[in-house]
């Protein structure tokens, strides 16, 4: 044994020597590759393996009113989320969850199918969740796999009002919303963002800057500390609004329209500061908040009183008598009528072949221009605008805001119409419309259409001879507006014929007197025909005490008489705003 | 007795145990470090590892100073316990679903097919070097080939195909040691190339041509050569269409068989894995004991096959660069000692033991760092595993016996 020579030629020696040598080199270049070159690209794979970033959010900001008082704050909620990986059995769970919370297990399964997005991300399967059905579910929390739920802040309301269409409300962001959005990072599913109102208005102040937290999580998903070289931001909380709202002044012009179909619009009349805004029939702002279910939504839309919709900035209206200050003032510049010149009403006017009625069937008998305005007289008006170019006075409406945008801060306006020569034109064709036409858009009828907003603009302009600020809820920087056109005569001879329309023994509007010590006030009532049915009762006014001036406007939609129907509410208005001790506080 | 024990350790190549010890060192420290910051209490990796150095060692003593004459007289028994041994756990229960493992007790288990590998090096070298074969003629490769195939398929129905691909490896250069002619070695392989490359028609279509023009210029007599070549060629066409012929679920569980590790969401998930440990650590690493990857456990059995992508991701290239230095120089040491070794037994030994430490290290490495598929083989000295642990210190107590220059 052991005797056989290790007889081995050296070339084969040297073959598994540098066959060795050739192993061992390519796996050290292997690791160059992997270690030296390709380092950029594993360490980003690395960090994506481990780290997560969970947003945490920002509470949003509250909504208040001009003394500071809260309308719209944050309430924490709970929210039930399946985690897609995690639940073992989804029927077992949704029938558990729904045994405690009472939730149908097919609003379960449905909200997890519409919600899903991965199955490593929660999957939200009901929301405000009370502390009752938590603590249920908490009892039953061995029966279930994958399930949490997580704290939300949700919108709570002041419970005195609703102005649900100044303050709008939330939704949860929308698909296509993230991706068509600019900056789409800012939004992520599941977020809440304004939809309507202020909410969807000063959404960048509201809703403030989520956080982030990083924490590095293992292979099963599950949180294994903090991340040290990230750094974790905090959420900043969004920034509160200080409106020009008055809590009580809107919870009083809310109560004034229950049941009736309207807009309500207080505001002062120097500042432009919205105190109450009111559309009715409204909804109660929490409709959107929660688990709305379809019933009730469906019954929301089919209400032909049409609750969505916003009266104020959106619906259109003739604005009837009211509008005859801005024909007085045409006729005044333009010195088409003097203040003396006089018409005989006898209730009734002949134009060509067609007919025009006076609201008071039995006539005014003489009247000038005061007389006019003062009983609402619309055969003065009819005789007086045969002198008046169209288009003069469209251009005099809109220097009272009419026909255009109030520029309001809020997401969603109308522009009514002022018509003009071109309009008619186009509308009826070159002579398909005749000085007729004039007439009715001399008591403002006809193709004349206005929102209550900016009516409510008008007023202030009447109540301050032209010097005014642009409405607003929100106050900011905002272009004096500064009417010069008129002159100082002309503007007092419209506030002392507003004045008379409330003291004036004959006034249409006497019943917007509240009697109020020291409170002297002016108005307009308006009663508008249209094709809807019954007329729309308008009262413009304002009152001043103390240096304090409001307006207030109020439209009764198909309400009867402005001066039965909606000089009352005014009165009521004046009535709280001029008795409360403090009407003075940050009314700035 | 007790002198010449001590002048048989004097006179043993004892440098070999640098490299070795700087080897074990660096995988300690990474067992350590897995147990410290994933916090597992002991026993763990690190500390059943410390425990199996004592037999490791003792072990390694006792084979060092063995007498070359035992060893030569009594290894065809050895032999034939280590296929008893090999074949004993199919008469068992399957642990980790393999029959690799026999149960010794309450919690060990040894695993025979990594003490079998060097027995079957010994076998080998001992049938090469008492006959005088004729290694220019092919007949004489036919024996040596069946006392590695047959503990090879033994393992392979464990089934373990890195071990078996192990086992089967010293062959090639332990032939080629004595003299085979490359052309028989080549042919050896030969059929493997042909279903390997039958794949792909292109690679197949060149298999081919140069498998004729190898055969061609060995110039063997006309019917062996026509059969080689036809044999190869039918094979390569035949095996796709059988491969074909199976349904997926078979097809799967064939893979499946070849690659146990296969991780069952598919997308080669451990290797991803184990490149992204490998690549985020960069040149010096993330630092001892701060691998994200490691210790987040997305780097799978990191303890043993993995543990390539701990250090790496750890320690960084220079470690793993270091570490194959250290490879280069124990294995190309244990080469020098072979060709210095003054009989053909101890040669054969020491090349048999320096290819199965090589292919330990290139397939643990290649697999590792996404050369090749997953294919659960530990790296000598570094991973975890006990069996494993003692078998290398034992090939490493036959290194230093073998290497030993007979002084008297």
């Amino acid at each position: 044994m052991l005797r056989s020579s290790n007889s081995v030629s050296k070339t084969r020696f040297w073959i598994i020597i540098a066959f060795t040598l050739f192993i061992h080199i390519i796996l050290a270049y292997r690791f160059f590759q992997l270690q030296i070159l390709d380092y950029d690209i594993y360490t980003k794979r690395s960090n994506s393996n481990r780290i997560r970033a969970i947003s945490i959010p920002a509470p949003r900001g509250l909504i208040r009113d001009r003394k500071g008082e809260i309308i719209v704050d944050n309430y924490p909620t709970y929210v039930l989320f399946g985690i897609g990986g995690d639940i073992v059995n989804k029927e077992n769970n949704y029938s558990v969850i729904s045994k405690a919370t009472g939730i149908d297990t097919l609003i379960l399964s449905k909200n997890y199918n519409k919600n899903f997005r991965n199955r490593f991300l929660p999957t939200k399967l009901a929301k405000d969740l009370t502390i009752a059905q938590l603590s249920r579910l908490e009892e039953s929390k061995n029966m279930l796999t994958g399930v949490i739920y997580k704290q939300f802040p949700e919108r709570i309301f002041n419970p005195k009002i609703r102005a649900s269409h100044v303050l709008g409300y939330l939704k949860e962001v929308s698909q296509d919303f993230i991706s068509s959005f600019e900056s789409s990072d800012k939004y992520q599913h599941g977020d809440l963002i304004g939809w309507s109102g202020l909410e969807k208005q000063y959404e960048s102040i509201l809703r403030g800057k989520k956080g982030v937290s990083y924490f590095q999580v293992d292979v099963f998903g599950r949180e294994a500390g903090k991340v040290r070289e990230e750094e974790n931001s905090l959420p900043h909380p969004g920034k509160d609004i200080y409106t020009t709202l008055d809590i009580e002044l809107q919870e009083l012009l809310e109560a004034e329209f229950e049941g009736a179909k309207g807009a309500g619009v207080v505001s002062n009349a120097r500042t432009g500061g919205i105190l109450a805004y009111v559309s009715a029939p409204d909804y109660t702002p929490d409709l959107f908040t929660g688990l709305i279910s379809q019933k009730d939504w469906e019954f929301v839309l089919a209400d032909t009183n049409k609750p969505l919709l916003d009266r104020v900035a959106n619906g259109t209206y003739p604005p009837g008598s009211i509008y005859k200050m801005i024909v007085a003032l045409e006729l005044l510049e333009n010195k088409k009528v003097t203040k003396e010149w006089e018409v005989f009403c006898t209730g009734s006017y002949e134009f060509y072949d067609r007919v025009f009625h006076c609201w008071s069937e039995f006539g005014h008998g003489k009247v000038n221009l005061q007389k006019a305005i003062v009983e609402s007289c619309d055969i003065y008006f009819y005789q007086a605008i045969q002198n008046v170019d169209l288009n003069s006075l469209g251009l005099m409406a809109e220097e009272f805001g009419h026909g255009n945008k109030t520029q309001i801060d809020l997401p969603s306006e109308m522009k009514g119409r002022v018509p003009t020569r071109g309009y008619l034109n186009k509308l009826y064709g070159r002579y398909g419309w005749s000085e007729g036409a004039m007439l009715n858009i001399s008591i403002g009828q006809g193709e004349l259409l206005t929102t209550p907003l900016q009516i409510s603009l008008y007023t202030n302009i009447l109540a301050t001879k032209g010097i005014t600020y642009p409405l607003h809820l929100v106050p900011s920087k905002s272009k004096l507006i500064n009417i010069k056109k008129i002159t100082d005569a002309n503007w007092n001879f419209i506030q002392e014929s507003m004045e008379r329309v409330i003291y004036a023994p004959r006034g249409t509007g006497r019943k917007a007197n509240p009697e109020v010590k020291g409170l002297k006030i002016a108005g307009k009532t308006g009663t508008a025909e249209n094709p809807h049915g019954e007329t729309h009762a308008w009262f413009i006014g304002y009152g001043e005490k103390d240096d304090e001036k409001i307006s207030v406007v109020i439209m009764v939609e198909n309400g009867g008489g402005g001066g039965d129907v909606a000089a009352p509410i005014a009165k009521n208005i004046f009535k709280k705003y001029f008795n409360s001790t403090d009407f003075k506080t940050a009314s700035k | 007795m007790f002198s010449e024990l001590l002048n048989k350790i004097k006179y043993s190549p004892n440098l070999i145990l640098l490299p070795t010890l700087s080897l074990l060192i660096l995988g300690l420290a990474s067992l350590y470090s897995i147990a410290i910051v994933q916090e597992q209490p002991p026993p763990n990796a690190f500390s059943k590892q410390i425990f199996f150095l004592i037999p490791a060692f003792l072990f390694l003593l006792v084979i060092s100073v063995l007498s070359k004459r035992l060893i030569h007289k009594y290894i065809y028994l050895f032999y034939g316990i280590a296929i008893l041994a090999v074949i004993y756990p199919f008469f068992g229960d399957k642990v980790s679903g393999t029959y690799r493992w026999i149960n010794l007790g309450p919690s060990l288990t040894v695993q025979p097919s990594e003490v079998a590998k060097w027995i079957i090096v010994i076998t080998l070298a001992r049938f090469l070097s008492d006959n005088n074969l004729q290694m220019k003629n092919f007949n004489s490769i036919i024996i040596p080939f069946l006392i590695i195939i047959f503990p090879t398929l033994i393992v392979l129905n464990q089934p373990d195909l890195g071990t078996a691909f192990v086992m089967m490896s010293p062959i090639i250069p332990m032939l080629f040691w004595v003299g085979a002619k490359p052309l028989h070695l080549f042919l050896i392989l030969a059929p493997l190339f042909s279903i390997l490359f039958a794949f792909n028609v292109v690679v197949f279509y060149l298999w081919a041509f140069i498998l004729g023009l190898i055969i061609y210029m060995s110039r063997p007599k006309i019917f062996i050569g026509l059969s080689l070549y036809f044999g190869n060629i039918f094979l390569g066409l035949i095996f796709p269409l059988l491969w074909n012929s199976l349904r997926p679920y078979q097809q799967n569980r064939v893979l499946t068989f070849i690659n146990p590790e296969l991780d069952p969401l598919g997308a080669g998930y451990h290797i991803i894995q184990s490149k992204t440990a490998l690549g985020s650590g960069g040149f010096l690493g993330k630092g001892w004991g701060a691998g994200t990857q490691t210790h987040l456990k997305f780097l799978p059995v990191q303890e043993s096959d993995f543990i390539v992508s701990v250090i790496g991701e750890e320690l960084g290239f220079i470690a793993l660069f270091a570490m194959l230095c250290f490879f280069a120089w124990l294995i190309i040491k244990i080469i020098i000692l072979a060709i210095n070794a003054s009989d053909r037994f101890s040669g054969l030994i020491l090349i048999g033991i320096a290819t199965i430490f090589l292919s330990h290290v290139f397939v643990n490495c290649a697999m590792s760092a996404g050369l090749m598929p997953v294919k659960g083989l530990p790296l000598p000295f570094i991973s975890y595993g006990g069996s494993f642990l003692i078998s290398s210190f034992m090939m490493i107590g036959l290194v230093l016996n073998f290497g030993r220059e007979e002084i008297y």
